[in-house]
């Protein structure tokens, strides 16, 4: 569950990224955030990430008070949230399974497990023979295929999208969308920012519009595919 | 953290060093030319003092002893030389020996020497090693002391010189090394820095999925560690047949050293291993230490 009472952020600049936002997604949903460059879209990623702090206000992700959490308990923290970003973030000089299998590592997993439950998400996301593959020798929709196997592996109550389709042909990007919302029907909450207004109007859902830092639309509308 | 997970950060490490070979190879060189470059400064300041030694060991305080001394007074004198602390090696210089060498060192003179007969006018003495020659004086002192001496002769000037020369290369060694230690220092500092910037992306994954931050930096420490290791046992090798070059040059077709003494160069065989484990050390723990600190500040994601 993510939620933001009264929260803003005001960047050193002076630059006010978000103002006295108030957001709540519950277990299980599905939401779009969508708005334009600037809009304050990344600095709400940031805020749930902890990669940043609110200026004002409470920020709480998953049980854990942010405003409050150590700098030591951000490790901890964060494994219970999975990402996947438009870039794919990929480690370079690891093979696909072990990108994936290094979350695992860093939770100090038993071997065991890992070896099975790595290919079992390398299996969902369909990439089972491109397991000993790098990341430089797949496409970039493979490499999300991966970045969400790897968000997913840890099995985490939250998955972040940020901008996933962005780097992707647009003919994947429905499939990536439909991966993810698999994975929301397992009971994963998902907050997927995106731009790209005609994956929105198809999928439909919880629509979050960020305006120069407000949120000025919240609803959920039906998508096309459903029509 | 467990020991699977621990074996499993060692392993990357090494791999690591593997997959960033160039810039690995980077970071070696790097070490193993600062590594070096004081190293050598270090062994050359050693032989330096250690000559300065070699000739300290030259210099003889002379004390004569009364011509009317008897047998018994010179063992007495003797015993009280002896508990001088900074006095080395005595040893006694008779009067017909003193003799017999100012015949043989003066061999024209020799119907002078004939004309006195059995007249020997010379004195007996002791030939005295100072162990600290910059407390010669406080140790003449303490001689002056004793009864039944005639006369002491020490070298003030040469153990002036000396001592002097002696201060001058201390404080000389010890800039060098620390100029040259603090040069080391930077050009490591930043070719780690460049070797942990090129993957500082690497970094901030391993922190959004919730590495802690020695997860992250265990692997860096291996791999600044082993490459620190390689490049001292390289440095000892390149160091040790440099040096014993060196001194096979000197000994051989130079001649310096054979007013100075061959014997006060340091033998490479004497240090090899205190050189090697040195060298090894410095290099493992700059290594580590320096990839380790370079993560620092990548590690705020």
């Amino acid at each position: 569950m993510v939620e933001l009472k009264n929260v803003s952020v005001t960047y050193s600049t002076g630059v006010d990224a978000l103002n006295h936002v108030n957001l709540r997604i519950n277990d299980g949903d599905f939401a779009f955030v969508v708005g334009s460059s600037g809009a304050g879209k990344s600095t709400l990623i940031k805020l749930i990430l902890k990669e940043i702090d609110a200026t004002s206000g409470v920020v709480m992700v998953n049980d854990h008070n942010l405003t409050r959490l150590k700098r030591k308990k951000i490790p901890e923290f964060r494994r219970t949230i999975g990402f996947v970003f438009q870039d794919f973030r990929l480690i370079p000089s690891m093979t696909v399974y072990e990108n994936i299998a290094f979350v695992l590592r860093v939770i100090d997993a038993p071997r065991k497990y890992i070896r099975k439950r790595v290919p079992y998400v390398i299996s969902l996301v369909g990439l089972q023979e491109k397991a000993n593959s790098y990341p430089n020798q797949l496409s970039g929709g493979e490499q999300q295929h991966v970045a969400i196997a790897r968000a997913l592996v840890n099995d985490p109550q939250l998955i972040i999208a940020d901008e996933p389709t962005g780097n992707i042909d647009p003919e994947l990007s429905y499939e990536i969308v439909e991966l993810l919302k698999g994975i929301n029907e397992c009971g994963t909450t998902i907050l997927m920012v995106t731009h790209e207004h005609d994956l929105v109007r198809h999928f439909g859902g919880r629509i979050i519009n960020i305006n120069s830092g407000e949120i000025v639309f919240d609803e959920i509308i039906g998508g096309n595919n459903e029509a | 953290m467990k020991l699977s997970s621990m074996r499993y950060l060692n392993k990357q490490g090494l791999e690591n060093i593997w997959k960033n070979r160039m810039m690995a190879f980077a970071s070696f060189c790097v070490l193993l030319v600062s590594i070096m470059l004081v190293g050598i400064a270090v062994l050359l300041f050693m032989n330096l003092n250690s000559i300065i030694g070699g000739i300290e060991n030259k210099n003889e305080v002379i004390v004569f002893l009364d011509p009317e001394i008897t047998q018994e007074q010179t063992e007495t004198v003797q015993s009280k030389l002896e508990q001088i602390d900074n006095i080395e090696d005595i040893s006694f210089y008779s009067k017909e020996d003193a003799f017999d060498s100012l015949k043989e060192s003066m061999a024209d003179y020799a119907q002078v020497f004939d004309s006195l007969g059995n007249d020997n006018p010379l004195p007996d003495s002791f030939r005295i090693k100072i162990k600290d020659i910059s407390l010669t004086e406080e140790t003449v002192t303490l001689m002056n002391e004793i009864d039944n001496i005639y006369h002491i002769r020490a070298p003030y000037d040469f153990v002036n010189v000396l001592s002097e020369m002696r201060k001058i290369v201390s404080w000389v060694s010890v800039v060098v090394i620390i100029a040259l230690s603090i040069v080391s220092m930077v050009i490591i500092s930043n070719t780690t820095k460049a070797s942990v910037f090129a993957r500082r992306n690497e970094i901030s994954i391993m922190k959004y999925v919730g590495a802690t931050d020695a997860f992250i930096r265990i692997p860096f420490f291996v791999e600044g560690m082993v490459t620190g290791f390689a490049a001292g046992i390289v440095a000892t090798i390149i160091t040790w047949i440099g040096y014993d070059a060196l001194v096979d040059l000197l000994t051989k077709e130079v001649n310096i050293l054979n007013v100075i003494g061959v014997g006060s160069i340091i033998p490479f065989n004497d240090i090899a291993i205190k050189v090697a484990i040195i060298y090894v050390l410095a290099g493992g723990l700059i290594g580590a230490l320096g990839s380790v600190i370079s993560t620092r500040k990548h590690l705020d994601v």
